[in-house]
């Protein structure tokens, strides 16, 4: 499925004194099983932008289109089962007593029967090396164990879209690469993902195509190595590196993954006296 | 679905009414809410009334959001209204239907009790929408102060009320944010029958009860490592002032419920 923002406005708590504008006026397309990765600092609106994919939040203006038709008349339920948003600390919704309850509460919304909704959940947490947490209390897990049983609550749904809010925020680095192939395995499942980070670097590592925020705007959206070469203030370190030597290694080319970047190096290194 | 936004928070605007002491203030809305329990009169409470919607444009506090304070309310009014209408028989009879009478004490004695909460309840709301959580609870602590005599905790008091209201919004925000995360895997809060409803709530009053404790603990250790220990020769950073326009104020009130109650 594709989703489109057609210049999508949004404003919190209009007509008040706390009316704030988080996003002005954004277009973007999300195309079917590319890993759009959204970047931004805080306050740049990207939590605010992924809630239009599946309609949590509704735009003050503008349009969401998913397959070409105003998202706004199709059903809400399926295209939230369609568009599966995890949420930022998504371990903070966690609730049932045991982890496979937890994972199985979006399954049997859906009107599954048991059989189907018990197959579904441990399928989720088999992918995401989880299904050995099954028989436990969510609240006892660690922040790492308590993230990937949240994203399977979502995955669990079977959606065709996966929208993850910095979904590596306060994770150990070992977690963090996990989730990062976890990405990749996604990807190659035909699964289209959306990665909000505000770590460059991550964003690199996993994004066909990288859309940059600042302050409720895009200022740039494209394939990694062209929005990073494009104002290296917006790339991450490695691409910094990578550029400054280039000038004086062509052998460096343009590498936009930290790996890349190393192998680069290697070859510079490898031809230097 | 919003959750506390709006009820009872601190609007921030300026008007006169935000900048009173808030000790005048707490105590203006005593003097005049027990007041208007001793109001029997039409004209009183039409008096009464009057002057809450003076204060209320006074406050520059749009009336949107009073109207929001009220909505809670306004069943139970209905409600008080109707047993009143149709329970009390005094005095002659309006109207007859059937079992059904309705007699012109049971009739007047409804409409005092409705204006009487309307005009409590948008009385407490000009307080809150006008005074800071934090002049509040100061305000409270010290008119609290006397009783620390007989070993009344008023600093301990005026902290857990701080605290408590300052939490409204944040914990309002977080059951918002955790209602979104469950919609978002299926979850549906507006339909089915008063049953389903409070099943539904369950996922959500679950983890925001987890974060309370935990929000709770972290502000405790929070504290005690800023080197709270209690109110034991806590200075304040912000002073509060007894001005001259509170003491007119005070006066004010004082006269306004002594003539409702005479009315």
């Amino acid at each position: 499925m594709r989703i489109e923002l057609e210049g999508v406005r949004h404003v919190y708590s209009p007509g008040t004194p706390f009316a704030v504008e988080a996003l002005k006026d954004v277009s973007l397309g999300v195309e079917a099983g590319e890993v759009l990765g959204v970047i931004g600092g805080t306050g740049s609106g990207k939590s605010t932008l992924v809630q239009h994919m599946n309609l949590l939040l509704v735009p003050t203006a503008g349009r969401v289109l998913v397959d070409g038709e105003d998202a706004r008349s199709a059903d809400r339920a399926d295209l939230r089962r369609r568009v599966g948003l995890v949420f930022q600390s998504p371990e903070q919704a966690l609730f049932a007593p045991t982890v496979e309850e937890d994972v199985a509460f979006a399954p049997q919304r859906l009107g599954l029967d048991e059989e189907e909704v018990r197959r579904r959940v441990r399928e989720t947490l088999e992918l995401l090396g989880a299904w050995y947490l099954a028989a436990r209390s969510p609240f006892a897990l660690s922040g790492g164990e308590k993230r990937r049983v949240a994203i399977a609550g979502v995955l669990a749904m079977g959606p065709e879209v996966l929208v993850l809010d910095e979904p590596t925020a306060g994770l150990d680095p070992h977690a963090r690469s996990e989730l990062i192939s976890l990405v990749g395995r996604l990807k190659a499942s035909g699964m289209t993902v959306v990665f909000v980070s505000h770590d460059l670097d991550e964003v690199a590592e996993v994004a066909d195509r990288v859309c940059v925020l600042e302050g409720g705007e895009v200022r740039a959206v494209g394939p990694p190595a062209v929005v990073f070469y494009a104002d290296p203030s917006m790339a991450p370190e490695t691409v910094r590196v990578a550029a400054a030597l280039g000038g004086a290694f062509p052998a460096v080319g343009r590498p936009v993954r930290y790996r890349e970047t190393l192998s680069a190096l290697g070859r510079v290194m490898g031809a230097a006296p | 679905m919003t959750f506390a936004r709006g009820v009872g928070q601190f609007y921030p605007v300026e008007s006169p009414l935000h900048a009173l002491d808030p000790r005048a203030k707490v105590v203006a809305t005593a003097v005049f809410v027990v007041g208007l329990f001793f109001v029997d009169s039409a004209v009183g409470f039409l008096a009464a009334g009057a002057i809450t919607v003076a204060l209320v444009a006074a406050s520059r506090v749009p009336l949107r959001a009073f109207l929001g304070l009220l909505k809670p309310v306004v069943f139970i009014v209905a409600l008080t209204f109707l047993f009143q209408v149709l329970f009390l028989r005094e005095g002659p009879t309006i109207f007859a239907w059937g079992f059904l009478q309705v007699h012109e004490g049971g009739l007047r004695l409804g409409l005092l009790l409705a204006a009487r909460i309307l005009i409590l309840v948008t009385a407490a709301g000009l307080l809150t929408a006008t005074t800071a959580p934090v002049a509040l609870a100061d305000g409270m602590e010290d008119l609290l102060s006397p009783l620390k005599r007989i070993r009344f905790p008023a600093h301990e008091v005026a902290m857990m009320m701080t605290i408590a209201l300052r939490f409204i919004p944040t914990l309002g925000e977080e059951a918002e944010k955790i209602s979104r995360a469950q919609a978002a895997r299926g979850a549906d809060f507006d339909s089915g029958g008063l049953v389903r409803r409070a099943r539904a709530l369950v996922p959500i009053l679950i983890p925001l009860t987890v974060g309370a404790f935990r929000r709770a603990d972290e502000l405790a250790e929070a504290m005690e490592s800023r080197g709270y220990r209690g109110g034991v020769g806590r200075v304040r950073y912000r002073e509060l002032r007894f001005r001259a326009r509170d003491a007119v104020a005070l006066i004010l009130t004082f006269l306004a419920a002594g003539a409702a109650v005479l009315l």
